[in-house]
């Protein structure tokens, strides 16, 4: 049954409409609409695995003619890392706008935000993909601008600009590639695709947009703005979710449309972009002054690891050292997603008890919201990548493939990433576990705390003891 | 002597360059606006190209449908970046 | 002959198009800037006619350049005079830039030139062609978008709607109107019942010629416009729920038709044949008025000065 691929579009969708005409009962659709999707994800997680990957020609039209929308183990991942994901944000949500007129805003823009993050996960279709993107970062945007703070909707603008920019030089590329090929079906396209000077200059600017997008250093000075300004439960979604999106893109560009396309300079230079991703974006965390600055240098520093993984994914010989890159890789998507929304959530309790999220005034803390400490703790566990968290079985294999590919420069760019995570992360904990009394208000409402905790608790438990299954799975189903 | 396909073809290249090159280069937003939107006639140019075979041949309707597409997505965020412009420059008084 | 006289009128498309472009990128005046801009989106709507794409000449020339122009032009005179809008990157860095671009645009160009040997794209064409007796229109470019790729045509709606909640979110905006002098009142008077007129026309004949939900629905939001520029006081807004709802209406019933599809066939947006014609048609319907509530929307700034003396919204 192949109804489940275009429900998990058309239900956030639906929600967004009715939360557009009836703001009033925003919260009540939006948690319906989320649970719902998440539901229709369930239901693809039974097909997936009764009949194996699949596709489905919308309107019935062959693909070329039509649009084609395709499963499989990936993207049935990371549809459930944004249904999960979203599920726990929204129920924070729910209570966190303490306006009402925010609130209605919120839950139609955030429910098209989903629907397009579903739709793109399942989309195989070049020019579909760019309508995709579009609805994202169009909704992801205006979500950004919600706060109405002046640094806010500047971050906003900055983000919108350089989302456009990066989405023309995509679909440039899709445009030589159907002048080229006559198709714009992701496997037509792959069928088509080589050594030549179509596939690579097309490879080329869709790869640059994309990264852009997905602000890999130094395209990166978009992100920390738009990401720190935004409200709590925005910030969490674009820096768990909407960021993975790109990633995502880039990835199936790679390994399925341009395979036989991609150069190793085009892959060294990505490999030392994110070397550099590391590097800045973790020394930039253990600089900033406030937790959601943190928070998102830290996004660029992760950003930095998945295309590290990524590019030596592509240059490791095949073979079972890189079928076990590719399983490290999306654990490590898969444990960001997790460790930063609920970082994010966090630093949002904190910030409605506190007033403001400056680290150096965080003393007491711990004290007085103990479970949103331990979330902020257990998330830095899987930030750090230490064991139980998914990260570590990510990082292990990703310095094993570095190791045994004689690339020792990553090696040590990532042993200093993971020290300078470890003392952010510290940092904070030192402050947040400081003596002197805050004057934070106790909380007893478990809508605010909770999500939070349960999303790190994924991220450090339920992905480190729980995920052996993800490599034959992802083998299996690819 | 080069076809019309080719001609416009190229002409959309070279404006999505131009467009590129003073989006990244302007500082201002309604410039960068300018200039990304121009960028977009290029792309759009390129493909409507690809769809002409000539005067007495019927254009391929597939490209002419995206980029329908295209314009309608393009002005949506014309809109919001105005939008957000103008809030931005409001926010300044208070 | 012929075809030589066509290839100079060619030439002469492509250097005004360059030059209006580099005017509307590098003109000092920012209002000249724009200005520039919106006439090259009259000449690029030219250049689509030239190449058989009158669908989208009538877009470019209701949407791309006169709706985004009017749109260009009300921020334009809301900026301070002080604003300065001549600052750009540094010499150095234009330069390196401008070195990569050119580097990107030779590629593609060569790549280009590599695919106008031999193009592939001739087969879809056909394709459309062959299947066209099944979609419910004639128009091949209306089947493509309602039809054949119908989904994305859904999820450009929802980009639009998406695009005027973000607006509707930030708040009231400063009035974009001035009311127009008498004169250009009355030449308005005259003009509103003819761009309604064109637009029912575009969106009728969209089914087996040129035109469609959002010529249409530009046309009738360029009405709108006029009417309110004009300060008609006989043309009265819908209320604040009542135009949401409209705004609405398009997605809903496009997303509806796209449930019950699903439902009946399990294959969303499958369009029975015999009954595509007419779902195709509902579906523009609601989406010409939904575009059209949009694009006026957004050219208010989300909020129609009405909305806050009249009722009383929940920000006000």
């Amino acid at each position: 049954m192949n109804e489940s691929m275009s429900l998990t579009i058309i239900l956030p969708l639906l929600g967004a409409l009715l939360a557009a005409a009836w703001p009033r009962r925003g919260v009540f659709i939006g948690i319906t609409a989320v649970l719902l999707s998440g539901l229709a994800v369930g239901w693809l997680w039974f097909s997936l695995l009764a009949d194996g990957p699949s596709h489905q020609a919308l309107g019935g039209w062959d693909p070329g003619l039509g649009i084609r929308l395709q499963v499989d183990a990936l993207s049935i991942l990371m549809l459930s890392m944004t249904a999960l994901v979203a599920l726990a944000v929204s129920v924070y949500a729910s209570h966190y706008f303490t306006r009402r007129s925010q609130a209605e805003r919120f839950w139609p823009l955030w429910l098209l935000m989903i629907a397009a993050l579903n739709g793109l996960f399942l989309a195989g279709d070049l020019f579909n993909l760019y309508v995709t993107l579009e609805l994202l970062s169009l909704s992801a945007v205006a979500l950004t601008a919600l706060g109405g703070k002046r640094a806010g909707i500047a971050a906003a603008l900055r983000y919108l600009m350089i989302g456009l920019l990066g989405s023309m030089g995509y679909l440039a590329g899709v445009a030589l590639l159907y002048s080229a090929f006559g198709t714009l079906d992701m496997q037509q396209v792959a069928a088509q695709t080589g050594d030549d000077p179509v596939s690579q200059a097309a490879l080329i600017v869709m790869t640059a947009g994309l990264l852009l997008k997905s602000a890999l250093f130094p395209l990166h000075f978009w992100l920390p703005p738009a990401h720190s300004n935004a409200p709590a439960p925005v910030s969490a979604g674009l820096s768990a979710l909407v960021v993975k999106a790109g990633f995502y893109l880039v990835l199936r560009l790679w390994t399925e449309v341009f395979p036989d396309t991609l150069s190793t300079q085009g892959v060294t230079l990505v490999a030392v972009l994110g070397g550099g991703a590391i590097l800045w974006g973790s020394w930039q965390a253990l600089q900033a002054e406030r937790l959601k600055l943190l928070a998102a240098y830290s996004t660029v520093a992760q950003l930095g690891y998945l295309f590290v993984a990524l590019a030596l994914f592509m240059s490791a010989p095949p073979g079972v050292a890189r079928e076990l890159l590719f399983g490290a890789l999306v654990l490590m998507a898969l444990t960001h997603a997790f460790a930063k929304s609920s970082l994010f959530l966090a630093i949002g309790v904190i910030q409605h008890r506190a007033g403001h999220d400056r680290i150096a005034e965080l003393d007491g803390t711990a004290q007085r919201l103990p479970a949103t400490t331990f979330a902020i703790a257990l998330a830095g566990v899987a930030l750090i990548g230490l064991p139980p968290s998914g990260a570590f079985l990510g990082k292990w294999r990703l310095l094993y493939s570095a190791i045994s590919l004689d690339q020792w420069l990553l090696v040590v760019v990532i042993g200093i990433g993971s020290l300078l995570a470890a003392a952010y992360v510290f940092r904070v904990l030192g402050h947040a576990f400081g003596r002197s009394a805050l004057s934070v208000q106790a909380i007893h409402s478990v809508h605010e705390e909770w999500p939070a905790l349960l999303l790190a608790l994924t991220a450090t438990l339920l992905l480190g003891f729980g995920s052996a299954w993800i490599w034959p799975f992802l083998e299996h189903m690819a | 002597m080069p076809d019309a396909a080719t001609l416009y073809g190229l002409l959309g290249i070279v404006l999505a360059g131009l467009g590129a090159h003073a989006a990244i280069v302007q500082r201002d937003s309604i410039r960068r606006l300018l200039a990304i939107n121009v960028m977009g006639v290029g792309v759009f140019l390129v493909l409507i190209a690809t769809a002409y075979f000539g005067p007495n041949q019927d254009p391929d309707p597939i490209p002419h449908a995206l980029v329908l597409t295209g314009i309608v997505v393009a002005v949506a965020a014309t809109a919001l970046a105005l939008a957000l412009l103008r809030a931005f420059e409001r926010s300044d008084d208070e | 002959m012929k075809a030589g006289a066509l290839l100079y009128l060619d030439l002469i498309m492509v250097i005004l198009m360059l030059v209006l472009a580099i005017g509307a990128l590098h003109a000092r005046s920012l209002r000249h800037a724009v200005i520039l801009f919106i006439v090259f989106g009259l000449v690029v709507a030219l250049a689509w006619a030239r190449l058989r794409a009158p669908d989208i000449a009538l877009a470019e020339a209701a949407i791309g350049s006169g709706l985004a122009g009017a749109l260009l032009l009300a921020a334009l005179r809301d900026r301070r005079p002080g604003d300065d809008a001549t600052r750009r990157a540094p010499v150095w860095q234009s330069v390196a830039v401008g070195g990569l671009v050119t580097a990107l645009v030779v590629l593609l160009a060569w790549a280009f030139l590599e695919v106008q040997g031999g193009r592939a794209n001739e087969p879809l064409a056909n394709i459309v062609q062959a299947t066209l007796h099944e979609s419910g229109v004639s128009n091949p470019v209306t089947a493509v978008l309602l039809n054949f790729r119908a989904y994305d045509t859904l999820l450009e709606l929802t980009v639009l709607l998406a695009a005027l909640l973000g607006v509707m979110s930030l708040g009231p905006q400063r009035s974009p109107m001035r009311a127009a002098e008498p004169m250009a009142a009355g030449l308005i008077g005259w003009l509103i019942p003819l761009l309604i007129l064109a637009g029912g026309y575009l969106l009728w004949v969209g089914a087996h010629a040129p035109g469609g939900a959002f010529q249409a629905g530009a046309l009738l939001a360029a009405a709108a416009v006029l009417a309110h520029l004009g300060g008609r006081r006989e043309f009265q807004l819908p209320g604040h729920t009542r135009l949401r709802l409209l705004a609405v209406a398009g997605c809903a019933v496009f997303t509806l038709v796209g449930v019950s599809t699903l439902l009946g066939s399990g294959v969303l947006l499958q369009l029975p044949s015999d009954w595509a014609g007419g779902l195709i048609l509902l579906i523009e319907l609601f989406a010409t008025a939904s575009i059209a509530t949009a694009l006026f929307l957004v050219y208010l700034g989300g909020h129609p000065p009405s909305w806050n003396s009249r009722e009383v919204h929940p920000d006000a």
